[in-house]
């Protein structure tokens, strides 16, 4: 009697120990160091202070850094929004055969068979300054100076962001999408909706799960990527976690884990807010 | 001047691709009448059904409605509405606003339309659930709430896909009734597709019975049921026993046939002219036969002898079985106080027999003698 009244928690244990170990107590740690305070060429010491959250709070450079991320959130979400939907819309119901739909998700992949760096380095020969566009514009002579903005600027972090995370967006608008029973679509063409309204009044509002997931993977991303932004920036651009970093390379813990933590309340914060809108309950149990 | 709600049908033919599901079909289905395409799967009903609801385009012929060409049109264009075999009701939306969905798409403002779709799903008797999501109704309320969306704006023809096929037993037959109700009160031709054959002979005034891309009887259901042209008609209706003769003599009017197993048929000769030599397809109704426990085999025409192999009581009437003459199954409907008084059992030897008068002749399958007296027919 006793043995079995335990199954339920030993199938419930793998999960429970990953969860623990790698999401509950680093979580806890950060939490906890970024109450300590920082003292100069010693570096940690315990206490119980709010000072490091304060710092943060009333330091105008933080503030940007917030301003410059939610900037480059809100226009990515925007952009991998509008470019997911359609891909995913042109896949499902455009595609006729089921093995080109499906070779052509592949494709999709294909910029995650190379790493990140690599991902990033290869818009150098395209934008740079002597680089592909630039020289196409000269020569046919559209312009008489190389573009400099094309490389090294918020436009360049913006493009790289789309290219990286659209699949993200893709996959789940995809996902939610396929299952739409077709009849649906036919029985609002029967009741004299065009092709516009039928997107919008019946394949939107029946995606509206897929949009959801796709904007927390984006938002998410967006929001705690430090190293693109700084790559394709060229140093011009930051974001929040550009500022943790900083903290850590100055070896300040407690500063960078309370700026972690004020972080994640937020994109917790953002993500909840998108959960609410959409049951994605409903596309995880079908 | 056409009668409004008029489908016309000339030459039509659907191919995909090498399979033609519909082939060179004529058709016309009065307006404001209940017309029910009934065949197997396969046999290019619903495909009919959706070049009617311009869903599909035909590869070649005409469809008018209310005496004007439709193809290249819309279905709101050609004043059809469809219901959808599995429904197609908008999950995400409320029943109020599945009902007004045509309503919206026409531009019809909000206030304007739910109360319109209010007015529609009182017809329905369903005004009670209008906040409802689909997805918690039952079968037979989404089945009369996709009926209300389809005919909120008074189309002309109402095209139902196996409108009843996703519901239970019980359900079936009150909704069927209800189609039917529905179709005199709004007065609007309707077409209904089904397999079932005694749905289509219950609520049509036309019954259209199909098979392989082609009509085989297009009547009244009271015609296909107890006068089928065809033999495969009469078999796919039930309730008939078709049996096969070569006729002997044409004397006066008495056409004198035998089976391949020698039994002699007698069929008046005012359904025929036949001639000697000519092979016959004939029906037999199998409540118009007289069944009778016997070992002897009678001298008189017009009977089968046979043992029992199935009995089953059916409530007024009990359906014996016996093994056939040419290896199919005849079957004798006995009335139950008939049967009661004279019981038989599996494995009895009887006689069922027949007036000649109840002797329906097959016409379609009517095959005149230079073909050969001993021509196989594929039936």
């Amino acid at each position: 009697m006793k043995s079995r009244n335990l199954i339920p928690y030993l199938q419930a244990a793998p999960l429970a120990i990953v969860l623990f170990l790698f999401l509950a107590a680093p979580l806890a740690l950060v939490l906890v160091v970024s109450v300590f305070r920082n003292k100069l060429f010693v570096g940690l010491v315990p206490a119980f202070t709010f000072e490091n959250y304060f710092s943060i709070l009333t330091n105008a450079v933080n503030y940007q850094l917030y301003l410059s991320t939610l900037k480059f959130t809100v226009i990515v979400l925007a952009v991998t929004m509008v470019l997911g939907f359609w891909i995913a819309y042109f896949l499902v119901f455009h595609v006729r055969s089921l093995l080109i739909a499906i070779g052509l998700f592949l494709v999709c992949t294909v910029p995650f068979w190379t790493s990140n760096i690599i991902r990033m380095i290869s818009w150098k020969p395209l934008l740079g300054r002597e680089g592909l566009v630039n020289t196409a514009l000269i020569n046919s002579g559209v312009i008489d100076q190389p573009i400099l903005w094309l490389l090294f600027s918020d436009f360049t972090v913006v493009l790289s962001y789309v290219h990286l995370f659209t699949l993200f967006m893709i996959v789940p608008i995809f996902n939610s999408m396929a299952r739409i029973d077709k009849s649906l679509v036919e029985a609002a063409v029967d009741a004299g909706a065009s092709r516009w309204k039928v997107i919008w009044n019946v394949i939107v509002p029946l995606c509206k799960t897929g949009i959801g997931l796709g904007s927390v993977f984006v938002v998410t991303l967006v929001m705690s990527d430090f190293f693109v932004v700084a790559v394709m920036s060229g140093g011009l651009s930051g974001s929040v976690s550009s500022g943790v970093f900083f903290d850590l390379g100055i070896l300040n813990y407690p500063r960078a884990a309370a700026n972690s933590i004020v972080l994640l309340a937020i994109v917790v914060l953002i993500a909840a807010g998108i959960l609410r809108v959409v049951d994605v309950r409903k596309e995880l149990t079908g | 001047m056409v009668h409004s709600g008029v489908v016309s049908l000339q030459g039509v033919t659907k191919s995909f691709g090498s399979l033609t599901a519909v082939d060179d079909i004529d058709l016309t289905i009065d307006g404001g009448s209940y017309c029910c395409l009934l065949g197997p799967s396969g046999c290019g009903k619903t495909t009919i059904l959706r070049m009617i609801a311009g869903h599909e385009t035909p590869t070649s012929g005409e469809i008018q409605i209310s005496g004007v060409s439709v193809l290249g049109q819309t279905p709101v264009q050609r004043g059809t509405a469809m219901m959808f075999q599995s429904y197609a009701l908008f999950p995400h939306l409320t029943v109020l606003d599945n009902v007004a969905f045509r309503l919206k798409m026409q531009g019809m403002a909000k206030r304007e339309r739910r109360a319109k779709a209010h007015e529609t799903l009182e017809k329905v008797q369903l005004n009670h659930l209008a906040e409802r999501m689909p997805a918690q109704l039952s079968g037979g309320q989404q089945q009369r709430v996709a009926l209300a969306r389809a005919v909120i704006t008074n189309p002309q023809v109402l095209l139902l896909d196996e409108p009843l096929s996703a519901l239970d037993e019980f359900l079936r037959l009150q909704m069927r009734g209800e189609l039917r109700r529905m179709q005199r009160e709004l007065g609007i031709t309707f077409i209904h597709v089904t397999h079932t054959q005694l749905e289509a002979i219950a609520v049509a005034d036309l019954v259209v019975v199909m098979d392989d891309g082609h009509i085989v009887q297009a009547s009244a259901p009271e015609d296909v049921y107890a006068r089928p042209t065809s033999a495969y008609v009469a078999r796919f209706m039930g309730g008939q026993n078709v049996l096969r003769g070569v006729v002997q003599s044409v004397v006066g009017p008495t056409v004198t046939l035998r089976s391949d197993q020698g039994q002699i048929f007698e069929v008046d000769s005012a359904q025929i002219s036949a001639a000697a030599g000519d092979i016959v397809h004939l029906s037999i109704r199998r409540d118009h036969t007289e069944l009778e426990k016997s070992d002897a085999v009678p001298t008189q025409p017009n009977h089968v002898v046979g043992k029992v192999i199935a009995i089953e009581y059916q409530g007024t009437y009990v359906k014996v079985t016996l093994d056939a003459p040419d290896n199919r199954e005849f079957v004798s409907h006995v009335p139950d106080d008939k049967y009661l008084a004279q019981r038989v059992d599996v494995g009895d030897q009887v006689v069922v027999s027949w007036r000649a008068a109840d002797v329906h002749i097959l016409a379609d399958d009517h095959r005149k003698s230079e073909s050969g007296p001993d021509l196989e027919l594929a039936s």
